[in-house]
């Protein structure tokens, strides 16, 4: 053995080991947190027990917490238990492949798990009618980016954990709530447009409310839910004495990858409203003549009157809270008297979050309000029905697969097997580290990928037969059946791969999952199939008294 | 040396079958009222119930389709008769999605109705999951579905013409739009509800065609550079002949996963895999039969000139 084939088996099998250790998360065993209030009673506990008595899961139970592990612990799930009496929280665990691998799981879709799915458009009439003029594909597109906001900023109200909040196209917006049990509720977070509030920040109380808040939530968060939230603000007025004409609220944050917002810190607010959503008329960003991100805005007259006395002497620096839907979103400070009806908000904000910004304040200008245009509602059963006829459907395609690749290419066929079963592992393992979400399309783009993996391995199998049906000897057979091939396969699989990215462009969730399994699986065959199955062939062409081949 | 076979004799016949195919399944297709659009495209809702057998009355189709009479419901049996679990869908009237106002009251309120239906008249029924799509949604659906396809036709032609030669690009295309339409008119003589998946499914046979007529044509390619003392018409079906097998082995092994989703799959991807199946034999017969003769009778065309 060269030194290069070296290289290669020591690429290939770490490749092989890391691809393994990134589906442990998808395909091994996950566990469940539920943690329980030490009020809650035996008869809460048994409740959560009774759940789980089936040999699917396992238990481990420590006083208030139980640890639940098994194949089937899914979001849903965890959405589930979340409801059940006595349950303070529950999350699911990660699993030890992902504490140092760059490795997400992947997640079932709600036609596998349950949950409910939305499409929600802005009513784009009722603004027309508003502004009096028709809305161009930007408008319509700026309009859905605020809508988008406003979804997010209320994302605590589904009581649901891994929702999935996202545009499709300029004009709708796609939401998933795995396991959510009130569709009811749900449907009526949507109903109404956001309120926006502009309030002065009261500093010291501010401050005594954050010492309090760092001694007490030294290592853990501040709870998603916002009835839990009201609770710890409740404590925290309690502690530092709040007259009632003050009020503690949230500082929120918005995560940068996945829009989420999530409060960080309290703040203390008077609970007198200074300006209200609709005095302000328009909010953009601009740069300033220093070149910094800037939010730029315009009042309306009645406006301007009110920003004027906010803004006056006696306010400069003090801090203005920009408050949507009872979360703080921004509280920039006061530097100089406004009177002309326009000013900016300047900070250290990047372009984007200048922009979520100014979308925040738009929805004080000019509300969204929101249309669900399809809705979609899956038991928990149902899911766990199409998964099983979906595996079924998988593992008896893959078996027809292999037996006939053995019975066609004999020992060729075994090692064409082998490389499929790598296709399989290293496409969960991409998947994985997507954090791709497995629907059922999902499941038949991976089994089409893999009947059409075959294909490269027809192609090379039937190319060496005739390099050796013309008398080429075994190990140039090899050689030129895996050059000659390689450009027709590479052109065959760019033409797939382009159909692939057009259905992905599709953008409605089935059929992007659908096509992005088909995509990966058809880079991975390409892999395998040019890649690793020759460095086979190359491992055996080194035994130099081969003479003839299992084909 | 192997025999190779006169594929392109057979050119005029195959592309009058085709035609014949095409034309008759339209016209069928055209008598029956056009094409199923499910509520995906029109709007609608369909409910999953599971139903518990009742004292007197067993459970059918036809029962629950009489007592929802009033709704026009489609009802449909999912898996097993003893599961008891069946599919019901209505699809909003046209007068409905006419109607801007009514747009999202309608929809809304009438699966309630029919839930309230199913309530009262099978106590013990369970909803396992209910959709409700709006009629905007079929109009955008119906628009992106013309534009990709347009892409998928312009993208692989170009494709096609930069990797090959222009001739290859127009029988690349033919072929293309040959199996879109023949799968189409399947579809609509068959009365397959068309959805999101069968689109999908739609969609997915542009990849797949072009990937076996691209594989002859790679053939076609190199037997024209290696021998230049034959006729491009034996070229060709040189070419054919020699990819012969692998074309029928790799249409095998998919068929054999897609089969395999059709009879285990589950009702969901029951249409979405029957349109893979036929699909994929019509773009194996086109690769063949149809992707090659017209770039023999584009060659011989621009030969004339």
């Amino acid at each position: 053995m060269n030194r290069g084939m070296v290289y290669k088996s020591i690429f290939i099998i770490s490749l092989i080991v890391f691809a393994v250790l990134l589906i442990l998360p998808t395909v091994g065993t996950k566990s469940m947190e539920i943690r329980f209030y030490d009020s809650a009673t035996e008869q809460d506990i048994d409740a959560v027990k009774e759940r789980f008595s089936s040999d699917q899961y396992k238990l481990k139970i420590n006083d208030k917490t139980i640890i639940v592990s098994g194949r089937n612990v899914t979001d849903a799930i965890m959405n589930e238990m979340k409801i059940y009496n006595g349950v303070a929280d529950a999350k699911i665990l990660d699993h030890w492949a992902q504490k140092f691998l760059p490795a997400k799981k992947i997640t079932l879709g709600l036609d596998l798990q349950g949950g409910m799915y939305l499409v929600l458009q802005a009513d784009f009439e009722g603004i027309e009618k508003k502004v009096g003029r028709e809305l161009t594909e930007k408008d319509k597109n700026e309009i859905t980016q605020q809508a988008l906001e406003i979804i997010r900023n209320r994302i605590d109200k589904f009581g649901v954990s891994e929702p999935s909040i996202r545009p499709r196209g300029n004009e709708a917006i796609e939401v998933q709530l795995p396991g959510v049990k009130d569709p009811t509720g749900v449907k009526k977070a949507f109903g109404d447009t956001g309120t926006l509030e502009y309030r002065l920040v009261d500093d010291t109380y501010s401050k005594a409310a954050m010492e309090w808040f760092a001694q007490n939530y030294k290592d853990k968060s501040l709870p998603e839910r916002f009835d839990d939230l009201v609770l710890v603000a409740e404590d925290i007025s309690k502690a530092i004495n709040l007259p009632n004409t003050l009020e503690v609220l949230f500082d929120y944050d918005r995560n940068h990858d996945t829009g989420v917002v999530s409060p960080k810190y309290p703040m203390v607010l008077q609970k007198e409203i200074s300006l209200s959503g609709t005095d302000i008329q328009e909010a953009t960003v601009d740069r300033d003549e220093r070149g910094r991100v800037v939010v730029a805005f315009k009042t309306t007259a009645d406006g301007s009157l009110k920003f004027a006395k906010v803004t006056s002497e006696q306010n400069h620096g003090r801090r203005l809270a920009i408050v949507l839907d009872k979360k703080i979103r921004s509280a920039p400070a006061i530097q100089t008297t406004i009177t002309a009806g326009a000013g900016t908000i300047t900070g250290s904000f990047t372009y984007n979050e200048a922009l979520v910004l100014a979308r925040v304040i738009k929805e004080g200008a000019l509300p969204v309000s929101l249309k669900i245009a399809e809705e979609r509602t899956v038991g928990p059963s149902l899911g766990q029905d199409s998964i099983e006829a979906g595996v079924k459907a998988f593992l008896i395609g893959l078996a027809g697969i292999f037996i006939f690749a053995i019975v066609y290419y004999k020992a060729a066929g075994i090692i064409a097997d082998f490389g499929l079963v790598l296709n399989l592992v290293f496409s969960i393992a991409i998947l994985s580290m997507l954090g791709f979400t497995l629907t059922i399309p999902g499941i038949a783009g991976m089994l089409l990928s893999i009947g059409m993996a075959i294909d490269a391995n027809v192609l090379i199998y039937e190319r060496i037969k005739e390099e050796l049906r013309r008398g080429k000897s075994v190990r140039i057979a090899i050689e030129n059946g895996f050059d000659r091939v390689f450009w027709t396969i590479f052109d065959a699989n760019l033409t797939t791969i382009l159909a692939a990215f057009i259905l992905y462009q599709y953008g409605t969730g089935p059929i992007k999952g659908f096509a992005v399994t088909l995509f990966v699986g058809i880079l991975v065959s390409m892999f395998v199939a040019l890649y690793v199955t020759r460095y086979v062939y190359e491992l055996m062409s080194l035994n130099k008294k081969m003479t003839k081949l299992s084909i | 040396m192997e025999r190779t076979i006169d594929f392109l004799k057979y050119r005029y016949i195959a592309i009058g079958a085709s035609l014949l195919f095409i034309i008759v399944l339209g016209i069928g297709t055209f008598m029956k009222g056009g094409f199923n659009y499910g509520i995906d495209f029109v709007g609608g809702h369909k409910i999953i119930a599971k139903f518990q057998d009742s004292q007197d009355v067993p459970v059918n189709e036809g029962v629950i389709r009489r007592a929802l009479s009033d709704f026009g419901a489609k009802v449909q049996q999912i898996g097993d008769e003893s599961k008891k679990t069946y599919i019901i869908i209505t699809k909003l009237e046209e007068a409905a999605s006419d109607n801007v106002q009514n747009d999202d009251k309608v929809p809304v309120s009438k699966i309630e109705l029919l839930k309230k239906a199913l309530n009262e008249k099978f106590p013990g029924v369970s909803i396992e999951s209910e959709e409700t799509v709006g009629p905007s949604i079929g109009d955008y659906l119906r628009k992106a579905a013309w534009k990709l396809s347009l892409m998928a036709i312009v993208l692989m032609s170009v494709y096609l013409a930069f990797r090959f030669e222009i001739k290859f690009a127009v029988g690349g295309m033919v072929a293309l739009i040959h199996d879109i339409v023949m799968s189409i008119v399947f579809c609509g003589f068959m009365g397959i509800e068309i959805d999101i998946q069968v689109l999908a499914a739609l969609l997915t046979l542009y990849g797949y065609s072009i990937n076996d007529t691209i594989v002859i044509f790679d053939r076609i390619r190199e037997t024209n550079q290696l021998e230049s003392k034959i006729t491009f018409t034996e070229i060709i079906n040189k070419a054919i002949t020699q990819t012969m097998t692998r074309t029928i082995l790799t249409s095998l092994t998919t068929l054999f996963a897609i089969l395999a989703l059709f009879f285990f799959g589950g009702e969901t991807l029951h249409d979405f895999s029957l349109v893979l199946i036929v699909g994929i034999i019509i773009g194996t017969y086109s690769s063949i039969f149809i992707a090659s003769p017209v770039v023999y009778g584009w060659e011989k065309l621009v030969a004339k000139k």
